[in-house]
């Protein structure tokens, strides 16, 4: 064998197992992935999108994720009713035709679950380990909740409502999933009980016949499939609304307890941004790449979104598709003419309200809200 | 010269040693990161309690102190998990000696979209 064959068959051995290395290596895989999702768990559907994915205002409905608690329930739409009781003059069981019937709206909404970003936080905390993936960004189109409960005509100590879905627990002994939010949240104009997501009927694992779209609110109260609405005066004892999903009144430091009663249940999404065209470990070529990525908060649109490659020290604005809207994503463009070298981007949005993202995601017991900012290592090679 | 070869000598043999204690547990290391639960007697229990509501990578993917697993399971025997007092305690040791804070990562699974994911038509 001469040295020249020896030395390719060396390189070319080399080049598959960093092939291997490559198909093995978990941040590239994930940029490179076609399939569109991360199995987290088989059983419930827990899945989240590649990274890959946000690079467009509206996430395409089979690169969304899911996120379920339960078995997804089997609704039969001839019998499915919507159920509302409690403190009202008139109570309603609707069916989905009833529901058609009434005028339509849509809404274009983050939908982005609470644990967003848990398996990135130290120390780590029990539960589903999402990292970027569990969000979301969709036209939700339905009627308003406020025309449904118009109909069933709260009384005047109507505080809070109640939601409940069809799905079920494995267990009779495990808690239901059971939900509420306060009735001027139920009232917004933009709350929605969602029929379609972009345009289509709600597909059997995404809530159908229909899901609650409190726009702007974390996925907790997004509740699927949902039949029960119960008007009440106060607030559920149901596990999943006390002592679950809350976030602390005052944060501790990373991994302290924190006291069941300093701790509250959460509202609006917090301000986030995500670059979704580039992906840690990815190589380059020198000259003209065009980053783009999505930035997005709660009950506020995107004012701006800055980029740094240079671990902070300064700050580049990022062009912003318009218009804002208050509850979607704003996608962000930047054009990077890096040289060769290893770069950290890491991309900060602030929203209108002047809230930004944090250097490191505040550490809670639930590991939920984790915004802090976004950062992807890169080679540029020439 | 007696000193630095004494020196090299016992560089040589800690480095020997490492080399033959690391090559296992990094094996151990790639098999957890891979989802797989070790042989052990309490594997059986984790299968038989753990897995009537979850699929295992709700086990593997979790990284937990022991007072962290310790708190799971016992939430996990209040929702129904049908595990006795002897056998909660010896999943928790078996939990808490493989799935550490340090392990790193479950590796990813790439997937598309599951049935009933996407409306039809």
């Amino acid at each position: 064998m001469t040295l020249a064959r020896r030395s390719l068959l060396k390189s070319s051995l080399a080049t598959a197992a960093a092939a291997t290395w490559w198909l093995k290596a978990p941040a590239l895989a994930e940029a490179k992935g076609s399939p569109g999702l991360i199995r987290r768990t088989e059983r419930p559907l827990n899945y989240e999108s590649v990274r890959s994915t946000f690079t467009t205002r509206i996430t395409p409905i089979d690169r969304f994720y899911l996120r379920n608690h339960f078995d997804i329930p089997d609704v039969d739409i001839a019998k499915w009713r919507l159920k509302i009781y409690g403190l009202v003059d008139k109570p309603l069981s609707l069916s989905l035709a009833d529901l058609e019937r009434m005028p339509q709206v849509t809404v274009e909404a983050v939908l982005q679950c609470a644990g967003n970003g848990r398996g990135l936080f130290s120390p780590p905390v029990p539960g589903v380990q999402w990292r970027f993936g569990a969000m979301g960004n969709a036209e939700w189109t339905g009627v308003r909740f406020k025309d449904v409960l118009a109909l069933a005509a709260p009384k005047q100590d109507a505080a809070f409502i109640q939601l409940q879905g069809a799905e079920r627990p494995t267990m009779s002994t495990t808690p239901a999933f059971i939900r509420a939010i306060p009735m001027a949240k139920a009232l917004h104009p933009d709350t929605l009980l969602a029929l379609k997501m972009n345009g289509k009927p709600l597909a059997h694992n995404r809530g159908r016949p229909l899901r609650v779209v409190p726009a702007g609110w974390v996925g907790d109260d997004w509740v699927r499939s949902l039949v029960d609405v119960e008007v009440r005066s106060d607030e559920p004892t149901a596990f999943y609304y006390n002592p679950g999903y809350r976030f602390p009144v005052n944060p501790g430091p990373p991994g302290a307890a924190i006291p069941a009663d300093q701790m509250k249940p959460m509202t609006k999404v917090n301000v986030k941004s995500l670059l979704g065209s580039l992906s840690d470990g990815d190589r380059l070529r020198p000259g003209a790449h065009d980053l783009v990525g999505v930035a997005f908060s709660g009950e506020a649109g995107i004012d701006r979104v800055d980029l740094t490659f240079d671990g902070g020290k300064t700050w580049t604005a990022a062009k912003l598709d318009g218009p804002a809207t208050p509850y979607g994503f704003r996608v962000f463009r930047y054009r990077w003419n890096p040289g060769p070298g290893s770069y950290q981007i890491a991309c900060r949005a602030t929203d209108t309200t002047g809230a930004s993202q944090p250097d490191v995601g505040v550490w809670n017991p639930g590991g939920y809200l984790n915004n802090a900012i976004d950062r992807v290592r890169v080679e540029v090679q020439a | 010269m007696i000193r630095v070869l004494f020196l090299a000598g016992a560089l040589f043999a800690i480095a020997a040693w490492a080399a033959e204690t690391a090559s296992p547990s990094n094996e151990a290391t790639t098999a957890l990161v891979d989802g797989q639960l070790p042989d052990d007697p309490a594997r059986a229990l984790v299968q038989a309690k753990c897995l009537l509501c979850h699929s295992v990578e709700y086990v593997t993917q979790q990284r937990l102190t022991e007072g962290q697993w310790q708190k799971t399971v016992e939430k996990m025997r209040k929702f129904g998990s049908p595990a006795t007092d002897e056998e909660a305690k010896a999943m928790v040791a078996y939990l808490a000696r493989y799935w550490t804070p340090d392990l790193p990562p479950l590796r990813p699974v790439l997937a598309k979209a599951p049935e009933g994911s996407v409306p039809r038509k």
